[in-house]
């Protein structure tokens, strides 16, 4: 996985103006952030137990990335913007 | 010689105590200086509108400024810091247009709150005393700030996987001591090594 920032722009898929299909936050692997750092940040931020924080932060470990939070654009924008304030590598999405 | 954070105490007097010596905390502290000055915005080079965003990032506004949008400097990624783009990535992976828009809205906010949590740490370290001992919110800025400040020091590195630190352990591992690339390798790993303790023990909280 790759550090670079992403500047290649994708044409938006036909679905994205569907309304009624919920956005997500991505937490990415990522060489710095420490594992029990991820945990806390997930606890600390989302109000996630112990086991499910830790059960994402596996996730993120192992495959890469997790889905951490879904909801309205908006709130999936929030949610990135504390995770970066945390210093964690969080994008928002369509959910697919 | 430092030693480890370790919690002390309980409920309100609960503190999160390490001990650095007076070289230690210099060193932390000034790595934390250096990152709060990365994120300083850069108004000197400013075409207006990046001093502009960050006087509004923090203010919730329901129309779109318009004609305010970002200068070019602030549309290409690649024309910035790489450390700074680690810091604030973009937060969307195929729309551009998102990730310049979210950048607008959020950067100078994020770039503020940074900066004032890394100068939080900085006094905390600057703080004259035996050991460093924080309140649990003092805990969770000093946490973010180490993150802050691994992050720009793993960029410098060249860390972009999990596998380039083995790999640069095993270059370090054979080079001259005097090499720089040594001594920031050492601050990185006591940087992992103090935020390790302190992730783990505001986790028995």
């Amino acid at each position: 996985m790759s550090l670079a920032p992403v500047t290649e722009e994708v044409v938006r898929p036909a679905e994205d103006v569907s309304p009624d299909v919920p956005w997500v936050t991505i937490v990415w692997n990522d060489p710095v952030n420490l594992m029990s750092y991820v945990t806390f940040v997930l606890q600390q931020h989302f109000g996630y137990g112990r086991a499910k924080a830790e059960k994402l932060m596996m996730q993120v470990h192992e495959e890469g990335r997790a889905v951490v939070s879904n909801g309205p654009r908006e709130s999936m924008e929030a949610d990135t913007e504390a995770l970066h304030g945390y210093g964690l590598w969080a994008t928002f999405q369509k959910d697919s | 010689m430092a030693r480890a954070f370790r919690r002390k105490g309980r409920g309100e007097d609960l503190r999160y105590v390490a001990s650095l010596d007076a070289d230690e905390r210099d060193v932390v502290a000034s790595l934390m200086e250096q990152v709060a000055g990365l994120l300083e915005p850069p108004e000197q080079t400013a075409t207006g509108d990046e001093a502009f965003d960050a006087l509004v990032a923090g203010i919730s506004l329901d129309g779109d400024p318009g004609a305010g949008d970002a200068g070019p400097a602030q549309e290409r990624p690649g024309d910035r810091d790489p450390a700074l783009d680690r810091l604030l990535p973009a937060a969307h992976r195929e729309d551009a247009e998102a990730s310049r828009e979210f950048r607008r809205l959020t950067e100078g906010g994020l770039r503020h709150r940074k900066a004032d949590g890394l100068q939080r740490a900085v006094a905390a370290l600057r703080t004259p005393g035996g050991d460093l001992a924080l309140d649990a919110p003092a805990a969770g800025t000093f946490l973010t700030a180490l993150t802050d400040v691994r992050l720009v020091l793993g960029s410098r590195l060249g860390l972009e996987s999990d596998e380039d630190l083995d790999a640069l352990e095993a270059r370090a591992a054979r080079l001259d001591p005097a090499d720089p690339l040594g001594h920031a390798l050492a601050l990185y790993d006591f940087l992992t090594w103090l935020q390790e303790t302190l992730a783990s023990a505001l986790l028995r909280a």
